[in-house]
């Protein structure tokens, strides 16, 4: 099992407790079958929500807090959303670590539209493999990024049911749905 | 049937959780990390933002309980108050105002169920804030009116404002076209608080400065601590046009504005100290 570093190890302004985030991303790692050292700096300070891999080696996942956050009780960790980040980001880890996958490039340079496709692929599978992404949610992410519209929609399940894809098959699909948006515009 | 409800005797089903005024109010994590304004960097709530679907699902989901707390509000005043002349009764026509308000809250709770279901998001996904049933629990009719339809319905307007905007600019034409229809009611809604106002307190300019500066408070309180107003990055701006539309005077307008300024630095203020005490 990967070993998991949670950065702080202590919290002062919200109620979570790193024991617990680095046993679920353990959990989350040995499902998707990353076998690398992971470290999770949590920026608890930001009730915001935002994500990334900031590095491969080592593995570390950047997180605002506000992205482990319980909706219902804020402050408070919800382990649910704790697994629907790990998931996501360490399908991406696994992604990247497959050379056949292709060469993203790194999270920070990418556009919207490439990290929610890539985000719809991951998240499919995760789903298959028992977690319990929020599909309507994720869909109403697609559409904002890749316009509402039955080609987007069509583009969004194909990547949701998908394996075995490349970064060149979500780039296409990028492709497709901004000559979708160019037609309606 | 009991008159004057509190807010513990609402009725909800287990979906929902409310969220006490004080737990918002003492968060010590800084103010431009509010995941209402969308859940990636910077306040202003526009589609380019990374986090902008999530900030627009929770804003809309909070929009959602705010319909089903206007409806009950609406409805308390129907019955809460005898029909008369009493300084602690009111007209027929404002009790067939507010069962017309019953109509259209109960429309926007419709509307809301559906628009979340667009969004993709669950029906108590969020935590519900009460501070709209709350302000409607003011004994005096005449206060009750000015914080819930001018204060809050006011906030409405703003806030329907934005996200119709942001519908625009998002290309999602469900948004956008709930937005426009809600906004329409609200600017009546916030006219018939107007109405009352004036019609009530014609006779009694001491009651009609209690109801102002009730609103006031209302205003100040739920400006959020700058989340709404005029500054270049507030999540919601002030919609001076529907609110002029709505019977503000322009001084009202203004009055608002430097509420919701104060509120902020208030609000920044209160959070740093939280924020010294929690570092210990």
């Amino acid at each position: 099992m990967a070993k998991v570093t949670v950065s702080p190890e202590k919290f002062n302004l919200v109620f979570f407790d790193a024991g617990e985030i680095a046993e679920l991303v353990g959990s989350a790692a040995a499902r998707i079958g990353v076998d690398a050292d992971i470290t999770v700096d949590v920026d608890e300070a930001s009730a915001l929500g935002r994500a990334r891999v900031t590095s491969m080696d080592p593995v570390t996942l950047s997180v605002q807090g506000g992205a482990f956050e319980d909706p219902k009780r804020p402050r408070h960790l919800a382990p649910h959303n704790v697994e629907d980040v790990a998931s996501r980001l360490l399908f991406r880890v696994r992604d990247r670590l497959d050379p056949s996958f292709g060469d993203p490039p790194p999270d920070e340079e990418l556009t919207l539209q490439q990290s929610t496709a890539w985000d719809a692929y991951c998240l499919g599978r995760a789903e298959r493999l028992g977690f319990h992404p929020a599909k309507p949610r994720r869909l109403y992410h697609f559409r904002n990024r890749h316009g509402f519209s039955d080609v987007a929609d069509a583009a969004f399940e194909r990547l949701w049911s998908a394996d075995g894809l490349t970064w060149a098959d979500l780039e296409a699909v990028c492709a497709e749905t901004e000559a979708g948006r160019q037609a309606v515009g | 049937m009991k008159r004057h409800l509190r807010v513990d005797d609402l009725a909800r089903d287990s979906r929902f959780v409310r969220l006490p005024l004080e737990a918002r109010f003492n968060d010590p994590r800084p103010q431009g990390s509010r995941s209402s304004s969308g859940r990636s960097g910077g306040r202003r709530l526009t589609p380019d933002r990374p986090g902008a679907p999530d900030g627009a699902r929770a804003l809309m989901h909070g929009i959602f309980v705010g319909e089903i707390q206007a409806l009950e509000g609406a409805g308390r005043t129907c019955y809460d108050f005898d029909t008369g002349a009493g300084a602690d009764d009111v007209p027929f026509q404002l009790k067939l105002d507010m069962a017309r308000q019953c109509w259209d809250e109960a429309r926007h709770c419709e509307i809301s169920v559906k628009l979340s279901e667009w969004m993709g998001t669950e029906i108590g996904e969020f935590a519900e804030s009460t501070f709209l049933f709350e302000a409607a629990c003011n004994p005096d009719p005449v206060l009750r009116l000015t914080g819930v339809n001018r204060a809050l319905e006011g906030l409405a307007i703003d806030v329907f404002n934005a996200m119709r905007d942001f519908g625009d600019l998002a290309g999602d034409p469900v948004l956008e076209f709930c937005e426009d229809w809600m906004l329409a009611d609200e600017v009546t809604h916030v006219r018939m608080g107007s109405d009352w106002l004036r019609r009530l307190t014609e006779a009694d300019p001491e009651r009609r400065q209690r109801a102002l500066e009730f609103q006031s408070i209302v205003d100040k309180l739920f400006s959020g601590g700058g989340f709404r107003g005029e500054e270049e990055d507030s999540p919601i701006r002030l919609a001076r046009r529907f609110r002029q539309l709505a019977g503000f005077t322009d001084a009202e307008i203004d009055s608002i504005s430097e509420g919701s300024r104060q509120a902020r630095r208030e609000a920044e203020a209160a959070r740093q100290r939280a924020a010294a005490k929690a570092a210990g």
